[in-house]
């Protein structure tokens, strides 16, 4: 018995640890690759193309050879869609963990769940039958566009900012809850002035998986408004190009080793736009925080 | 000459999950005096301060029977009316709980939080009754110097005190502390008791104690509580 706990003791922290460097080791092997195959690519022509960059950015001249488009659409799409997601998602996820009653909760809960499970294709051919819809409703004015993905995609990821406020909410302590309340604050002053600052680090969690997800979904953009050539979007209502798409779509019609490349180095620029997003989502987190709970 | 009864509970029964807690106490708590609310573990002492701010409604699967009547201008009223409204309640009942619990913001923030939340007050007013609070909780020549820096970050007994300043600052007519010097050296406790001592001639004290010594030092009624009845009233002999 006491050698049986003895191995238990040993074994659990070792597969553990063994769990947890081989996931390290993974991702360092994932990001690896891509450097190795895509570094050579990496360089203002893959962006910019044969286009000066100055012009590119400021819409003087199209970038009919490069990744710009695909990186401008591709940040259009995560952050129009984010946005649509975080009040949502957050107000929902406030009022199951603080307003709803057992019974709503229960159902809400299982509902949300199984739109966390949904296919990304299915959520896009949703929104594509939307379109179709919509269409026909106004002949001739709507039709597949960046508005139409960003909605879909925002309805792809609001389970996850809708769960993780949920939970970051619950999670606080008792004592947390009834402090304010002591001190004579109302329900929603509770809310608003305690418990989602100190709720904060769970919900970034949230949207930064919301925006991993909108940068990386392939299949819910096809069917609702990419294109291969786009150039940059001009408005909420037209066609775009974007950088998981171009991925894609190279991998599968490559026809040289260099035009390959050009894939792999678009992945590294899709990591990097989602990297600084991640530190844009933590650095708004400090300001938040620090302007909730430390601003006299 | 006794003074007039500041809040009276009538036949009060309080159960959580099932479990009855408070078992029809009828108590009466004298103004401006404190009263020391004495009894073994588990005999209802916290559970009945939470019925006199109405906080226990904010833990889910608790039910409460009776009456709860507090003076306020010369009238009673009875704090469970629907008309009665709670944050008014809360605003005029403060309390300090037996772990001490700051907010994660500054010092200032933590002790000036009730009065934002009430509104309506200047800036230069609000700082005037953050230093009258913290001097009267004897924290001041502490935390004068970094009033912006991080509540957390302050001793337990600093923290308690801290707390104690927070619930001052709305000038409450009843204050009530859950066990607040449990977690205090022997100086602090005999600072705060002088505070409580010197608070009673502006506000009722309803004080839950384990320390004898304490009660009999500082209280002029003793509600004794056993099983959640009231067992014994007397005075500090």
């Amino acid at each position: 018995m006491g050698a049986v706990r003895r191995l238990q003791e040993v074994g659990v922290p070792f597969f553990s640890w063994l769990c947890g460097v081989l996931l390290l080791g993974s991702v360092i092997a994932v990001i690896g690759y891509l450097f190795v195959h895509g570094w050579r690519s990496i360089g203002l022509s893959l962006i910019f193309g044969t286009t000066p960059p100055l012009d590119a950015l400021l819409m003087k001249r199209h970038v009919f050879n490069g990744l710009f488009p695909a990186v401008a659409g591709t940040l259009s799409l995560i952050v129009l869609s984010v946005c649509w997601a975080i009040p949502i998602g957050m107000a929902s996820g406030i009022y199951l963990a603080e307003y709803a009653g057992p019974g709503t909760k229960a159902f809400l809960n299982l509902f949300f769940d199984i739109l966390a499970g949904l296919p990304s294709i299915v959520v896009g051919l949703f929104g594509f039958s939307a379109t179709v819809f919509l269409n026909r409703l106004f002949p001739g004015s709507i039709h597949p566009c960046l508005l139409i993905s960003s909605i879909a995609l925002a309805f792809l990821v609001l389970p996850y900012i809708i769960r993780t406020t949920q939970m970051a909410l619950e999670g606080l302590p008792l004592s947390a809850r009834m402090t304010a309340l002591s001190l004579g604050a109302s329900k929603l002053q509770n809310i608003v002035h305690v418990l989602l600052p100190q709720s904060l680090s769970g919900i970034v969690s949230g949207v930064i998986l919301a925006i991993g997800r909108c940068a990386e979904d392939t299949a819910v953009i096809m069917l609702t408004g990419v294109v291969a050539s786009a150039g940059v979007p001009r408005s909420l209502f037209s066609h775009y190009e974007a950088l998981p798409f171009y991925i894609f779509y190279i991998s599968s019609q490559y026809t040289d080793r260099e035009e390959l490349a050009t894939g792999y180095g678009a992945a590294i620029i899709l990591l990097c736009i989602c990297l600084v997003l991640f530190l844009l989502a933590f650095v708004v987190k400090r300001q938040v925080s620090y302007h909730a709970l430390y601003r006299a | 000459m006794e003074n007039a009864v500041k809040i009276r509970t009538e036949n009060l029964c309080f159960s959580y999950n099932g479990r009855t807690i408070l078992r029809n106490a009828s108590i009466d708590f004298a103004e401006r005096e404190i009263s020391a609310i004495v009894g073994p573990s588990g005999s209802g002492k916290s559970t009945l301060l939470m019925t006199l701010n109405r906080l226990w409604e904010t833990i889910p699967r608790c039910t409460l029977r009776g009456r709860v009547e507090m003076k306020v201008d010369g009238r009673y009223y009875d704090i469970y009316e629907k008309s009665y409204p709670v944050t008014r309640l809360r605003r005029q009942v403060g309390m300090v709980f037996q772990i001490p619990n700051p907010l994660p913001m500054s010092i200032y923030k933590n002790v000036a939080f009730p009065l934002q939340l009430k509104g309506g007050l200047a800036k230069e007013t609000v700082s005037a009754r953050v230093e009258e609070c913290l001097r009267k909780a004897r924290l001041w020549d502490e935390v004068h110097y970094r009033l912006h820096s991080t509540a957390l970050d302050l001793s337990g007994g600093q923290q308690q005190r801290l707390c104690i300043a927070r619930a001052l600052i709305l000038r409450p007519e009843v204050l009530l502390l859950d066990e607040p010097t449990s977690a205090l050296d022997h100086a602090t406790a005999r600072a705060i008791e002088e505070l409580l001592l010197e608070l009673k001639q502006s506000c009722t004290i309803l004080l839950v104690s384990h320390y004898l010594d304490q009660v009999t030092r500082i209280a002029d009624t003793i509600i004794e509580l056993h099983n959640g009845t009231l067992v014994r009233r007397g005075g500090r002999t």
